[in-house]
């Protein structure tokens, strides 16, 4: 059996008497993409962090292929990447003297470290400091940090933030690489099209409670309601009409519209994830 | 994937990227080289003797005085042998550290010492002066003498003092800038001439075999400013040093960029530590350098110093460490460093002006690092007689380094 890559098991830390992380399990196994979802103080950074082993889990348990964290242990240290929200980069230094930087403190000796700039497509600006970098750039460095050490678990907090769409879509293609490589990713987002494009499974995490933990076509399938969205000409312009599909007339109904020389464009909608968390939480996702 | 890594090897990597860091802070870059290059520079202009010797105006010229004290004396019936006793007495006998010069009038004097007229003095000895006012060029062959204090003495002063008549009006002439206790000597010297051509003898004596002179005699080797500074120096560049690291570490706890070092096998303990180090060796390197070329270090002092320099270093280093973690932005670092700077510096002073350390100042915790640099610097002074300053060194060591750390410490953690 194979052990998983991250096991969390009824986690839970406190700043002073506010409680961020109530009672968290859940697993991520090898080559796994794991989407956690969740608004802002939702207790997503305190998890990871406690995992990255900045801090220590007030009780329950945290592992990082089968060791515990918290214990500022090296070993564990060695096989973990992460990309953190705020773009801390050495802003004096160049970007092949970050990634070098990093790398010595990983003991990698011969580091191929404009090898990892050119995956993120950086290789052409490995000499220029990191301060006259744009935003966007400056997470592609940070991205490219959290690669160095070819890490076995890697946890991504908002990767594609600030990024371009040509960009975003490059840095997803890099982060489903890694996987395939077969790294454990915990990714945190707020962007749901990039949880539903990368993650395997997706966990909603609300006011420090995981409120829903599956994969996002289950997800969508039990909370979720799907239906055809029909728009058809009309003496004021346009009119729109969802028909539900799990109902026992809908198929009747869209065929009486789909028959209708009023008809313009006719379309299958699924639930967002977006959706499904507003329905579980009550709340949005920003 | 990546090996395991050794604690020496983190170390060296972050010390690496210290260096890295450090260089490329052109703010601070340019601090070092200020520090390296224009204190030293600064410090050799400083004068490297002290003048002892003091400058005494003098109206009329003594010869005059006396002539004019001949004829009226005899005038009184002073016999042969008595005028034949005054014209022995030479009253321009270059007393030890005494230059007197003499003025035709009482009005030249009074010019000179109020600045409006210059005095030179030809190689024959002959007195020039020259009105600053009316642009005239400089004597040739002439060396410009400063005078700040002059006497000016009436015409008939022996005679008349010799005469005992009590109404003799002697006018001391100075300038606002000589020290009260010059004033006061030269009163007191122009009193007992009085009292001594008068015949009458001073109520006290100090015969020069019983003035007991206590600590070492520096007469004629007094500490001259450069010997004062040079420990003022190094503490500056030492002071200085601490505000570019706890720079550094502002810049790694406000931009975060400990916590990427820390999600690495890098522990906290290798992170203080190569601040720790890098802190210490870039003040202890740059003080030694500034050290070796204002001078300093002697065969006898080296060891000492280089100790107090060493605890210096450690302690400044304390004191970036929590100005770099307290400071939550700019304006924040700065009034931490102006905490720290004006406590820290005081002691300095008690260095520039001898006996002025007040008892709170005693307590502060550079007075012990100061005042053993000095004292090792100036008077060669022994570990022996240094065991009580370096304890309470040791012990301020102790506590700001101890500060340091804690609070870093906890500001990583909070991050």
């Amino acid at each position: 059996m194979t052990t998983p890559a991250i096991k969390v098991e009824g986690l839970s830390f406190s700043y002073g008497d506010i409680e961020a992380v109530k009672n968290v399990s859940f697993e991520v196994m090898p080559g796994e993409i794991l989407g956690f979802l969740g608004p802002n103080g939702a207790g997503k950074s305190t998890t990871i962090k406690v995992l990255t082993g900045q801090m220590s889990p007030r009780s329950g348990r945290a592992e990082i292929l089968g060791r515990e964290t918290g214990h500022d242990d090296p070993e564990i240290q060695a096989q973990i990447g992460v990309c953190f929200e705020e773009k801390n980069l050495y802003l004096n230094m160049s970007a092949l003297e970050n990634l070098d930087f990093y790398a010595s403190l990983f003991g990698i000796k011969d580091a191929d470290s404009l090898e990892v700039l050119r995956r993120v497509g950086l290789a052409d600006r490995a000499k220029d400091r990191v301060h006259s970098f744009s935003k966007g750039m400056r997470q592609r460095m940070m991205i490219s940090r959290a690669f160095i050490n070819k890490p076995t678990v890697l946890f991504l907090d908002e990767p594609t933030d600030g990024l371009d769409p040509v960009t975003s879509a490059s840095i997803r293609k890099t982060i489903k690489e890694e996987a395939e490589r077969g790294a454990a990713v915990l990714l945190t987002t707020h962007d749901m099209f990039e949880a539903d494009e990368l993650s395997d499974r997706v966990a909603f995490i609300n006011e420090g409670e995981i409120v829903a933990l599956d994969t996002a076509e289950n997800l969508k399938l039990k909370y979720g309601t799907r239906s055809v969205r029909v728009r058809l000409r009309d003496r004021d312009g346009v009119r729109e009409e969802h028909v539900p599909l799990d109902e026992n007339d809908s198929s009747a109904r869209i065929a009486a519209l789909a028959a209708s020389p009023d008809l313009m464009t006719i379309h299958t909608e699924e639930a967002t994830l977006e959706a499904i968390f507003i329905e579980l939480t009550g709340r949005g996702l920003e | 994937m990546s090996g395991p890594v050794s604690r020496p090897a983190i170390v060296s990597a972050l010390l690496k990227k210290e260096f890295r860091a450090y260089s490329r802070d052109t703010i601070w870059l340019l601090l070092t080289l200020l520090a390296l290059v224009a204190i030293p520079v600064a410090f050799l202009f400083l004068p490297d003797s002290v003048d002892e010797s003091l400058t005494l105006g003098v109206a009329p010229p003594v010869s005059s005085l006396v002539e004019d004290a001949r004829e009226t004396l005899k005038g009184m019936g002073a016999t042969d042998e008595q005028l034949a006793e005054l014209d022995e007495a030479d009253f321009t006998e270059e007393q030890e550290g005494l230059l007197l010069v003499e003025f035709e009038t009482e009005e030249d004097l009074q010019r000179v010492v109020a600045g409006e007229l210059e005095a030179w003095q030809t190689g024959s000895g002959e007195l020039v002066l020259r009105d600053t006012e009316a642009d005239e060029d400089e004597p040739e062959d002439a060396e410009k003498v400063s005078v700040s204090i002059g006497v000016a003495f009436p015409p008939d002063f022996i005679a008349a003092v010799a005469a005992g008549r009590d109404d003799v009006k002697v006018t001391v002439y100075s300038f606002a800038d000589v020290p009260q206790e010059i004033q006061g000597a030269i009163e007191s010297f122009v009193r007992e001439a009085g009292y001594q051509l008068a015949g009458q003898e001073l109520p006290v004596t100090i015969p020069e075999e019983e003035f007991v002179m206590l600590g070492e005699d520096r007469a004629g080797d007094q500490v001259s400013l450069q010997d004062k500074f040079r420990p003022l120096v190094i503490f500056m560049v030492l002071l200085m040093e601490t505000f570019s690291m706890a720079s550094l570490v502002s810049t790694e706890v406000l931009q975060r960029t400990v916590t990427a070092v820390l999600v690495t096998p890098a522990r906290i303990g290798d992170f203080l530590f190569a601040k720790t180090v890098f802190g210490t060796f870039m003040s202890l390197g740059q003080a030694l350098i500034v050290l070796l070329i204002i001078g300093g270090l002697t065969a006898q002092n080296w060891s000492l110093v280089l100790t107090i320099l060493l605890m210096g270093s450690i302690m400044f280093t304390g004191v970036a460490l929590f100005v770099g973690a307290s400071g939550k932005d700019f304006m924040g670092q700065l009034f931490y460093t102006m905490l720290f700077t004006i406590p820290l510096l005081t002691p300095t002073f008690s260095v520039l002006f001898p006996g002025t350390a007040a008892g709170w100042v005693r307590i502060l915790p550079t007075y012990p690092i100061i005042d053993t640099l000095y004292a090792a610097m100036t008077y060669g002074t022994t570990w022996a007689d240094s065991a009580r300053e370096l304890a309470y060194a040791a012990f301020w060591l102790v506590v700001l380094y101890g500060a340091g750390l804690f609070t870093l410490r906890r500001k990583v953690a909070s991050l």
